[in-house]
């Protein structure tokens, strides 16, 4: 495995965490939308 | 190029795919788990299909004939989740699965194991969602839009649906996730952003949508959930919840939602319409932007379909310009599609048809889309069957048929076999004339004032029904040409490596039927197309 695939491997799951991060929170955001709403 | 793919392909000649069920339970290959996808999209559409069936026979004269009006209820909240979420969005997921890695020259999808869950959630999800109809109660009955306090009446069904929603979303999810790490970080080098062909371009917007609006849906229903069972008043006025509030929340996935059912579609198009011109597409990069746009209005127009729950004017102006904004962004598509048209050398292979039908038939279902995004008509045309005639138009002759345009074009690659083109175009004629059929009828209905979701009507409204009825017959027919083509597929001639004339793009470069592994040394894009031109 080169440095380069290394790399890659970290940038693919710095990626898909990020964005796992961004859909939880849009899921929690929303329920806070509820709670405050309602 | 093709030395690349070659040492690849004897690098893995000890692990070709495993034998038996086990290769397609445990697959972490790409174009394994795009066929996974594919198959089952189609069963589901057949699923979906029957429902309708179900829902046209009871339509096709009016008073009550077969099934009680529980249970045409329940065919039309099924039908609509079956289609959308088993058959449209798994149809585009596999495409997907299939085509993005070649297209951008990786070896596999970033997240393979991902990759699996991301497809067996699916059959567990539809499973839990299909034994409803079995359960006391039966099936979910208040429409795919699930609106408290209706849906809150569900029977046995009610945990089900929500259960079987939530791995949906969560499929869903891990699949987009996985597109978006894939495009970002496995393309090959030389593999620009605004180089990559536009359906990796469109499933990249998509992707994000997925990641975006998902979710949101999620949220919606766990709250439809601890409303049921929790005590907790979200939704329910009675202990000072909102059920507007729901409907606010579902369409602000509901809209995007439209555009993750399209916009894969408007990609798959924009393949086909260069390689049956014999000319690049047109504005290869307005194209990009007129799609990010359509992305990020899709986020700003929800409301348009709740005008008439009453909200104030200056709320209904926006959403009706803000929708109406949608038209540029399309146009430019549109337009697009034609100028690469335009003087090119056509031919009409069944891929080119099923394309050309869309930029017609898709662009009707747009217009009367612009129909509806008019408020004060709206509070006219809404809960008609004129909205279920515009819906139709985008998502049949749109979405499907762009599916449909993709399987015809990629199958000899997929297969390396040419597929029946005279049973092709058979299949493609049958479907639009019955389309067609089945759903102009109901721009007329609609007018009329026919109400959705009823399984009865007055009988003014029985000629324009049978002839859909007789239309949605004859389409569910037709696509059992399809089912035949596909079980003959390797009984034609070999396809080349380049399938047809003039296709542009890495995925024509490696041998048909697509090897097991391909690009595990990453490919020069810039020598490919050199030897292409």
């Amino acid at each position: 495995m080169t440095p380069g695939d290394i790399e890659r491997r970290k940038n693919v799951r710095r990626t898909a965490l990020i964005m796992a991060g961004i859909a939880l929170a849009i899921f929690l955001g929303f329920i806070l939308l509820g709670v405050l709403r309602s | 190029m093709t030395t690349a793919v070659a040492d690849a392909h004897e690098q893995h000649d000890d692990h070709g795919p495993a034998r038996g069920i086990s290769r397609w339970l445990f697959t972490t290959n790409h174009k394994d788990i795009g066929t996974l996808y594919l198959v089952f999209s189609l069963i589901m559409f057949f699923v979906g299909g029957a429902m309708a069936l179900v829902i046209r026979t009871e339509l096709m004269n009016p008073g009550l004939q077969f099934v009680h009006p529980e249970f045409f209820n329940q065919m039309t909240t099924m039908h609509a989740l079956v289609m959308v979420f088993g058959a449209v969005m798994p149809a585009f997921v596999g495409l997907a699965n299939w085509m993005i890695p070649m297209m951008i020259g990786a070896p596999d999808m970033a997240l393979p194991r991902m990759n699996n869950w991301s497809f067996w959630i699916l059959p567990v999800a539809f499973g839990i969602l299909i034994s409803t109809l079995f359960m006391p109660g039966g099936a979910p009955a208040s429409g795919w839009t699930m609106y408290p306090p209706l849906v809150l009446q569900t029977g046995d069904a009610f945990p089900f649906l929500i259960f079987s929603v939530h791995l949906m979303g969560l499929s869903s999810i891990m699949g987009a996730i996985n597109i978006i790490v894939t495009i970002l970080n496995m393309r090959a080098p030389d593999m620009w952003l605004l180089k990559m062909p536009m359906f990796v371009w469109t499933w990249l917007i998509t992707a994000y949508l997925l990641i975006a609006v998902m979710p949101v849906l999620a949220g919606a229903v766990t709250m439809l959930l601890t409303d049921q069972f929790f005590g907790t008043s979200f939704f329910l006025a009675a202990g000072g919840g909102d059920p507007v509030m729901f409907q606010h929340i579902f369409w602000f996935f509901g809209h995007p939602e439209v555009y993750i059912m399209i916009l894969p579609a408007f990609g798959v198009v924009s393949e086909i319409i260069p390689t049956f011109s014999r000319k690049p597409l047109f504005g290869h990069d307005s194209m990009v932007y007129a799609a990010s746009c359509i992305a990020f209005l899709s986020f700003i127009v929800w409301a348009h379909h709740m005008f008439t729950v009453g909200m104030p004017l200056s709320g209904q102006l926006f959403f009706m310009f803000a929708t109406m904004l949608i038209a540029v962004p399309t146009g430019v598509k549109i337009f697009n599609w034609v100028a690469t048209m335009w003087r090119g050398a056509m031919t009409f292979e069944t891929p080119m048809l099923f394309s050309l039908a869309f930029v017609f038939l898709f662009t009707i279902g747009g217009f009367s889309g612009l129909m509806l995004a008019v408020a004060p008509a709206d509070i006219q045309y809404h809960d008609t069957y004129f909205v279920v005639a515009h819906f139709h138009y985008v998502l049949v002759p749109g979405s499907i048929f762009a599916i449909m345009a993709g399987a015809y074009y990629w199958l000899p690659k997929w297969t390396g076999y040419m597929y029946n083109e005279a049973a092709g175009k058979l299949h493609f004629w049958l479907s639009t004339i019955f389309v067609n059929l089945t759903f102009f009828p109901m721009h007329f209905l609609g007018l009329a004032g026919m109400p959705r979701r009823i399984p009865d009507y007055s009988t003014q409204f029985t000629d324009f029904n049978t002839m859909a009825s007789v239309g949605a017959i004859g389409f569910g027919l037709s696509q059992l040409v399809f089912v035949y083509i596909l079980l003959t597929s390797k009984k034609g001639a070999e396809a080349t490596d380049r399938v047809w004339e003039a296709p542009k793009g890495l995925e024509w470069t490696v041998p048909s039927p697509a090897p097991y592994h391909t690009f595990d040394t990453p490919p020069k894009v810039r020598v490919a197309q050199e030897s292409f031109e």
